[in-house]
């Protein structure tokens, strides 16, 4: 499918006389996680956005309003899907059943991409329902990597992984998250999302800096960025997806545009939904920034 | 030192989030000032506040039925006694209302069941399958000689409930903001269904209509239910009778083409 054009985008830029002011092929421009709560006043008002990337579970059923709209919304506006229940680094065995749903929504949406994360939601078919992080080791490793490949040969495409927010390291790991992510992007011929808020949530819970991360992410790997807001407890913080996104994770994605380009951006808000306008203003906030950091500068 | 291989791993974190046992803390490392029962913890509160959000969400007039205190109480027992083995949370609370069934103190109140078997129909007729609908026009197409051997086939959101206490009669009221009546044991069937606006809908059913509806689930044809109204109707039209239970179906939007 072919890109849409970014009229806003465009308009700002006079040349792209370096790699980093050309949007890649890949690149879709500013979008936002559709959420039941605005189907309709998506279909009434036809908000000025890129793209939308909906949640796969939410249309894995067999029909009825959330189908309906689904589609209604798709013949609008491109789409990307985003899972939760992949569980690429589980020691259960690939569910087949929901890759065989995952395929065939693929086949119904026509998504620019899919995604998951990486991370693993279960083991022993009981399923905790969260994203739950991984040991950086090299077993890890070498499993997730199998499985990966065994997902994207049975999808027909490639997927990106999402980071997640954690808030516990296991003794057992033997790199950082970076590294292991790197790692496995390469070896299994992935594509990453990174999510700028997990980068800072999780930089704050276990004491390293946010920069180190970005910096440590290989750039022909990222093809999406979610941008979301998070719980701060002083000590710690909670990746809540439920509020704004914080400053410190705007700051965080400047830089993150710095190291990476154009990259695909959406503003991420799974709980405590506003309105509309609300999500809107920031992904035009991430389009000003974007604008900003990639051609005045 | 020998690493704890992946599998243990996730094991001993189901293990805590499931039955707080604390063996994964001792694969925890420690960093800065939060220990690592508080790190943990941050994910045992997920998994049940989550849990209990679905059961919220999917039985808010139970909710309000049960009041705080007791759905609390529900929440945490059903958490307890069924770790989700589904995909989808969609799904979690499919098992709540045998859980209401049998463990105390719900199970002395068996309309607390059948609330929540109602709710769970309603999801169900909210996200079942789509299908063309049977329309007046189509029947008016029909050849006059195939009509005896037409057989309905119902929409996939048609569900029909059998219910022994006032259980739909407390929802609406519920839903209404009004305090429900005191249960009362009756013996009462419910048809619920989507119509063709999407919308979820439900009716109460009589015997007559009910062992129609129970002809045309078995495939019996049009014929069949003329002689079925027939035998109870003694000279009347049944025809007309016939008709007009169509009529009303096609009308509600639970016939499919």
């Amino acid at each position: 499918m072919a890109h849409k054009e970014h009229p806003e985008i465009r308009g700002h830029m006079p040349s792209f006389s370096s790699n980093k002011s050309t949007p890649p092929e890949h690149f879709l421009g500013f979008g936002l996680g559709l959420r039941t709560d605005h189907f309709q006043e998506v279909l009434d008002t036809r908000p000025k956005l890129d793209w939308f990337e909906v949640v796969s579970e939410n249309f894995m059923v067999d029909g009825g309003k959330p189908k309906h709209y689904l589609h209604a919304v798709r013949e609008h506006y491109p789409m990307v899907m985003h899972g939760v229940s992949l569980s690429i680094g589980s020691t259960d065995p690939l569910n087949m059943d929901y890759l065989r749903q995952l395929k065939s929504l693929t086949n119904e949406l026509q998504p620019e991409w899919l995604s998951d994360h990486l991370c693993w939601t279960g083991s022993d078919h009981t399923n905790s329902h969260d994203l739950l992080p991984l040991p950086y080791n090299e077993e890890a490793l070498n499993h997730v990597v199998d499985r990966i490949k065994k997902v994207q040969d049975f999808l027909g495409r490639q997927i990106l992984l999402e980071n997640v927010s954690s808030y516990v390291t296991y003794k057992n790991s033997e790199m950082s998250e970076w590294q292991f992510f790197n790692e496995i992007a390469k070896a299994a011929d992935c594509h990453i999302l990174l999510d700028i808020n997990n980068i800072y949530v999780s930089a704050r819970n276990h004491g390293f800096k946010a920069e180190d991360y970005l910096q440590g992410i290989d750039t022909d790997r990222v093809r999406q960025f979610h941008l979301a807001g998070h719980s701060d407890y002083g000590d710690y913080v909670i990746d809540t997806h439920d509020h704004p996104v914080a400053d410190p994770v705007w700051d965080l994605y400047h830089q993150a545009l710095k190291r990476f380009g154009w990259i695909s951006t959406m503003i991420e808000r799974d709980d405590n939904i506003p309105a509309l306008d609300e999500l809107l203003a920031e992904v035009k906030k991430a389009r000003l920034i974007a604008n900003d950091v990639l051609v005045k500068a | 030192m020998t690493q704890l291989s992946l599998k243990n791993l996730q094991q001993q974190m189901m293990n805590y989030l499931l039955e707080d046992d604390m063996t994964i803390a001792g694969e925890i490392t420690q960093q800065g000032n939060i220990t690592n029962q508080v790190r943990l913890h941050i994910y045992q509160n997920a998994y049940n506040q989550r849990l209990k959000e679905v059961i919220d969400n999917d039985h808010q007039m139970l909710g309000l039925y049960l009041g705080d205190n007791l759905f609390d109480q529900m929440v945490t027992g059903y958490i307890k006694a069924f770790p989700s083995g589904c995909r989808s949370l969609r799904h979690y609370a499919d098992q709540l209302p045998e859980f209401l069934k049998v463990h105390p103190p719900f199970n002395d109140y068996p309309i607390i069941s059948e609330l929540a078997q109602f709710e769970r129909l309603l999801l169900t007729a909210f996200d079942a399958a789509d299908t063309t609908r049977l329309t007046i026009n189509d029947l008016q197409q029909m050849p006059d000689l195939d009509w005896p051997e037409l057989v309905l086939r119902f929409h996939p959101s048609v569900q029909i409930a059998y219910f022994s206490w006032n259980s739909v009669e407390s929802w609406q009221a519920l839903k209404a903001e009004k305090s429900p009546d005191e249960a009362a044991n009756k013996e009462n069937i419910w048809l619920v269904w989507r119509n063709r606006q999407r919308l979820t809908e439900f009716r109460s059913l009589d015997s007559e209509e009910l062992s129609l509806i129970n002809m045309v689930l078995k495939g019996e044809n049009f014929s069949s239910l003329c002689d079925f109204l027939l035998s109870r109707a003694g000279d009347n039209d049944v025809s007309h009778l016939a008709l007009s239970y169509l009529s009303t179906w096609i009308e509600q939007g639970i016939i499919r083409a």
